[in-house]
């Protein structure tokens, strides 16, 4: 745990005694018991653990989409967990990008559409073409030049995730979350989707954090952080992934 | 942050708007058919009530008119020269009794003389004359126009001369009709009708004389082709009755109970239902929004996990929303129109009404805006919803269970819900504004607003009462019931189920739609009452007693004749006190004090046709055995009020030489379309026994055959005057059968369209189910049995809605119809009809709407979605 330390001069997020209960019923289920960790500037972290272990939650919780019972957590130097609704949106739109694990596209825009959305929701407006042809080049990059006005509907689970990842890197954000992002694809989908979010990730010197319960798609990441009942289990550097390298996700050797 | 630009917030919304166009043609369908309702009904109506309304002015034939009962004073004539000094355009019409003759034969004739200023008058409305011409061309201060039972009795041609008074005049033309007939005196003698100038020159109008004066007032037309505001004619009104208390101060409304009342009515049940129209738009409106919106939490929770603020949505959305309610207001205008140019070819073999078929701008932009309000307006409530789209949702579907304790909750929710109460009050307020913006009747406006927020709150109420029940019972009973019954019963309470709304949506549309219903039947069976094709159309006067007899046997046998004549005895007196208080002492509302000296009295056995005693009662048959003794009268309600008189009043007559005092007994409202009307004082036989009579008869001839019955009358009775009125009744007739026709139609016509709006409400639910059918088709379950659970439960939805909406119709019908003095019968009949229709028109709606997904193969759909 000595890299932790280290990591701290610099860190993107910070997660400070985080808990979260839900009352359900007259029972209270404390889902996060208490959890606490950084991720400093640039590092690929996964988030490991079974289902039922919190990861979502706390997936939900980083990104502002809920409210904890106590703790906090700090994005990039702000402390977010207790913004009013607005703020909130303002501090996802502007420091997270998404990627969710069903997509999540919006169906009545095509996939340039949605792409070009968080853009035209955030931006102060007036650089529409910037934001066009930004969209455009993620479009490109993600291998769908010639998809641009497709719907949703009309694009396949492997293609629509490479929507969604585009979508989460056009404003630039310093923070990337993925929720099990090749959870619904095939081998073979999910290699190539997982090997564009390590090209972007590194190309745009984005923080990841990527939750899992997937050992080989963690096996790509700087660290990784194992959630248990609620608690963190163990959190340690991957001393592989460099020499494991992307070259294996290429290759397509790697995930599931 | 800059936000959302409103240019971008449109792009999104019309990016949205572009890939679902089916859904959103409920939302733009329901706009559009209450925009055009509202448009065509009223732009028709407006233009209609227009025309009508000239054919009213036609029979006064001025906008306002003012019978004098004496010259005006110096100060009375310098304020009337004010008056036209101020633009009003005024005329002034004498009437008097004359004698004339034919200068070769010098057989004199009693003629009934009307002077006019050929150069104004009249201000609405023609003279007709034979051969056709204008007033202005042929009569001058030479010349006289002169009816045709004139020259029959004084067999004299167009030509001759006529002498009245100290000159001679040439008879210039024949005069068949005039706008006013109804208006002016019911004198004796043959209508001749003769230039101002030519009566100074006759030398008749020596002071003293028994002339009777009206002056005809027109008000300034606006400039711009509007027609002139009712409020411009009320003002002069009450300018006029300050100024002359003494003199009967009439407007173009009020010159015949049947076309008064049907004007009344037709403003009340047009007001009505563009009302309705437009709350019917506005149902649909709400409930194609509110499935919209639920749709769109999925992609609401997605903006917001890409850092949309719920302002930012709002904004996208109600971009949309005004874009929808402008799409489908232009189109329901253009519909509008089109509807208001069908009505008069629709109904042109029904009436001669020539609608000016100008499109008024004021119309199109009343309907856009009302359009685009109404939208907006009823799509508020969905629209805050988006605040409490939690982002969350598309992590993690489960919903948290509200953990506070019950007070709390409930404060919370309130809190939560204050812009949404906030909401509420807002669309309430912004109805009640158009409503009373487009309502001509305030009492209309009062009444339907009050009643929309009564029927709101009792169906909220049910739909919680009923859901509530409904869950309680299937917990009790759940496995002893047939299972699709169980299904369908519990979908109604199930959570995202719009039950509340439909149930909301429906009844109020029920409400409206039978409202609309219950008025215009009762009105239009009035109507036909009013416009009955039997009421007497020809008076004849000063009938002896010794002539009555052979009268009703003349008339027997008369063919033109077509209804039993109406025939009164009258008695002359005068009435010298009222409860003691000396007639010369009696304070008098607009009603000259000589009029007291020449009372009619008459006597009947029981109420006469048309009359109804409004308060006290009818003597009874021991009363009027007594009323020789003890006499007693009953008193028009017009004449008690000026007199002042009340039940128990008393009232001292003096007829012949004979003085007698009689107690009222009962006032008397009279429906003015009889000749029985006429009557002001009735009393028992008793109590006039022996006192000198003479009779005034009514009687309904064909219009066309009245010259011949005019003919017979005079060769057997030459001194019973006879008074046609036949043109001018069917003048009269002939608008309130137009009424009739006009008001039926334009209730069909919402009728209908709001029975489109309310199935395209439920059909609109439709998108709701595919997810359900899915996953009960997954389950195995067949289409039938689908079909069956959604009939359960569109059937209650059917039967509850209807009967609260029927309800509360039937409460509002009621009080518009005693505000409109029309009579309301609860009809159990077409009540029952109205609900089974509501009920099984639910279930083929919703049958039909859902019929689609229910072919569907599931995993279409899944990929859909």
């Amino acid at each position: 745990m000595t890299e932790r330390v280290l990591s701290l001069s610099d860190p993107m997020i910070v997660v400070d005694g985080l808990r979260r209960s839900i009352r359900n019923g007259t029972r209270t289920v404390d889902i996060l018991k208490g959890i606490d960790f950084s991720v400093p500037r640039g590092q690929f972290a996964a988030i490991m653990g079974s289902s039922g272990s919190g990861k979502s939650t706390l997936l939900g919780l980083l990104a502002g989409l809920d409210t904890p019972t106590a703790g906090n957590v700090h994005l990039n130097g702000t402390a977010i967990s207790y913004l009013p609704e607005d703020k909130l949106a303002q501090v996802r739109g502007k420091t997270i990008g998404f990627v969710f694990q069903s997509y999540q596209l919006i169906p009545t825009l095509t996939a340039l559409e949605n792409v070009l959305l968080p853009h035209e929701l955030n931006s102060d407006a007036k650089d529409g073409k910037a934001g066009l042809a930004r969209a455009r080049e993620l479009m490109e990059s993600v291998g769908l030049g010639d998809r641009m006005d497709h719907y949703p509907v009309q694009l396949s689970g492997g293609e629509q995730q490479r929507v969604a990842l585009a979508r989460a890197f056009i404003l630039r954000p310093p923070i990337v979350l993925a929720d099990e992002p090749t959870g619904n694809l095939d081998t073979t989908n999910g290699a190539h989707v997982l090997e564009l979010l390590l090209n972007l990730n590194k190309k745009e010197g984005t923080t990841l954090v990527l939750v899992t319960h997937d050992p080989v798609l963690a096996s790509y990441a700087d660290r990784r952080i194992v959630l248990r009942d609620g608690v963190v289990l163990s959190d340690e550097m991957n001393r592989d992934a460099e020499a494991a390298g992307h070259a294996a996700v290429i290759a397509g050797g790697g995930s599931r | 942050m800059a936000g959302l630009s409103y240019a971008s917030a449109v792009r999104i919304a019309a990016r949205e708007m572009r890939s679902s166009r089916g859904k959103f043609f409920f939302v733009v369908l329901s706009v559009a058919i209450g925009v055009a309702a509202l448009t065509g009904v009223r732009g028709f109506s407006a233009s209609f009530r227009g025309t009508l309304l000239m054919r009213a002015r036609s029979i006064l034939a001025g906008d306002l008119s003012a019978r004098m009962f004496q010259q005006p004073t110096p100060e009375q004539e310098k304020a009337l020269a004010e008056i036209e000094a101020s633009g009003v355009k005024m005329t002034s019409v004498t009437e008097l009794l004359s004698m004339a003759s034919a200068p070769k034969t010098m057989d004199p004739l009693l003629v009934s003389l009307k002077a006019v200023d050929p150069a104004d008058y009249p201000f609405y409305g023609m003279v007709d004359l034979a051969p056709a011409g204008t007033l202005r061309d042929v009569l001058g201060p030479e010349t006289v126009v002169v009816a045709d039972d004139l020259l029959v009795r004084l067999k004299l041609k167009v030509g001759d001369s006529l002498k009245i008074g100290s000159k001679e005049f040439r008879i210039a033309s024949v005069v068949t009709n005039e706008p006013d007939r109804l208006s002016g005196n019911f004198a004796a003698g043959p209508r001749v009708l003769i230039s101002r100038a030519g009566l100074e020159a006759s030398g008749l109008l020596a002071p003293g004389s028994h002339a009777g004066q009206r002056y005809l007032f027109q008000v300034p037309k606006p400039t711009g082709g509007a027609p002139i505001s009712d409020s411009a004619v009320a003002d002069l009104k009450d300018r006029l009755v300050k100024m002359l208390p003494e003199a009967q101060v009439t407007d173009y409304r009020e010159t015949n109970p049947a076309l008064t009342q049907g004007l009344d009515r037709a403003t009340s049940l047009l007001s009505l239902m563009s009302l309705v129209a437009l709350v019917l738009g506005a149902v649909g409106v709400a409930m194609a929004m509110r499935a919209h919106l639920q749709q769109r939490l999925d992609t609401i929770a997605i903006m917001k996990s890409l850092g949309a603020r719920s302002g930012q949505i709002m904004k996208i959305y109600l971009m949309q929303t005004l874009l929808l309610g402008l799409l489908g207001g232009v189109l329901g205008v253009a519909l509008g129109v089109g509807v208001q140019l069908a009505f008069p070819i629709l109904l042109a073999k029904l009436i001669d009404v020539d609608t000016e078929l100008h499109v008024q701008w004021r119309t199109v932009i009343t309907g856009l805006g009302a359009g685009v309000l109404t939208t907006l307006l009823f799509t508020l409530p969905p629209l805050l919803d988006i605040r409490g789209v939690r982002p969350i949702l598309i992590l993690r579907r489960a919903v948290e269970d509200n953990d506070d304790p019950f007070v709390t909750a409930i404060f919370k929710k309130l809190r939560k819900n204050v812009a949404q109460i906030g909401a509420a009050l807002l669309i309430l307020a912004g109805l009640a504004a158009i409503a009373t913006t487009l309502s001509d009747s305030a009492t209309v406006g009062k009444v339907f607003s009050l009643g929309l927020v009564a029927v709101l709150l009792v169906l909220l109420g049910a739909s919680a009462v009923v859901l509530g029940g409904l869950k309680f019972f299937l917990n009790r009973t759940r496995l002893s019931l047939p299972s699709s019954l169980r299904h369908g019963l519990a979908n109604l309470y199930r959570p995202g189920n719009p039950s509340a709304a439909l149930l909301a949506a429906l009844g109020m549309g029920v409400m409206q739609i039978m409202t609309v219903y219950l008025v215009q039947q009762s009105v239009v069976s009035d109507l036909h009452i009013s416009s009955a094709p039997n009421l007497p159309n020809v008076f004849l006067v000063d009938i002896t007693n010794d002539e009555i007899e052979g009268i009703k046997v003349l008339l027997k046998g008369q063919g033109s004749v077509t209804a039993a004549p109406e025939l009164l005895p009258v008695v002359s007196s005068r009435i010298m006190a009222l409860d003691g208080v000396p007639a010369s002492e009696l304070k008098l509302k607009n009603f000259p004090k000589r009029m007291l000296q020449s009372i009619s009295l008459t006597w009947f056995d029981g109420p006469p046709l048309g009359t109804t005693v409004i308060k006290g009662k009818w003597w009874t048959a021991e009363q009027a055995a007594n009323a020789g003794k003890a006499p007693l009268v009953v008193v028009n309600d017009r004449t008690a009020e000026r007199l002042g008189a009340k039940v128990g009043s008393t009232i001292e007559f003096s007829a012949q030489d004979t003085k007698f005092v009689a107690t009222v007994v009962g006032i008397s409202k009279v429906d003015g379309q009889h000749a029985f009307s006429r009557a002001e004082f009735i009393l028992p036989r008793a109590s006039l026994a022996g006192l000198p009579v003479v009779w005034y008869g009514g009687v309904h001839a064909d219009p066309n055959r009245v010259g011949e019955l005019q003919r017979a009358l005079y060769q057997a009775f030459p001194t019973v005057t006879v008074i046609n009125v036949a043109q001018a009744l069917e003048t009269v007739r002939a608008v309130v059968i137009q009424i009739t026709y006009v008001i039926q139609f334009l209730a069909a016509f919402s009728i209908f369209a709001g029975i489109v709006i309310l199935a395209s409400s439920v059909a609109g639910t439709r998108y709701r189910r595919i997810r359900e059918v899915v996953v009960l088709k997954t389950l195995g379950a067949t289409r039938a049995r689908i079909a069956t659970v959604f009939s359960i439960e569109f059937a209650v939805l059917g039967l509850v809605a209807g009967v609260v909406g029927i309800g509360f119709a039937n409460v509002i019908a009621k009080v518009l119809l005693t505000r409109l003095t029309a009579v309301y019968h609860f009809q159990w009949g077409w009540n029952a009809v109205a609900l089974l229709g509501t009920a099984g028109l639910t279930v083929a709606t919703g049958w039909l709407a859902s019929h689609r997904i229910l072919g569907q193969k599931p995993l279409e759909v899944l990929r859909e979605e």
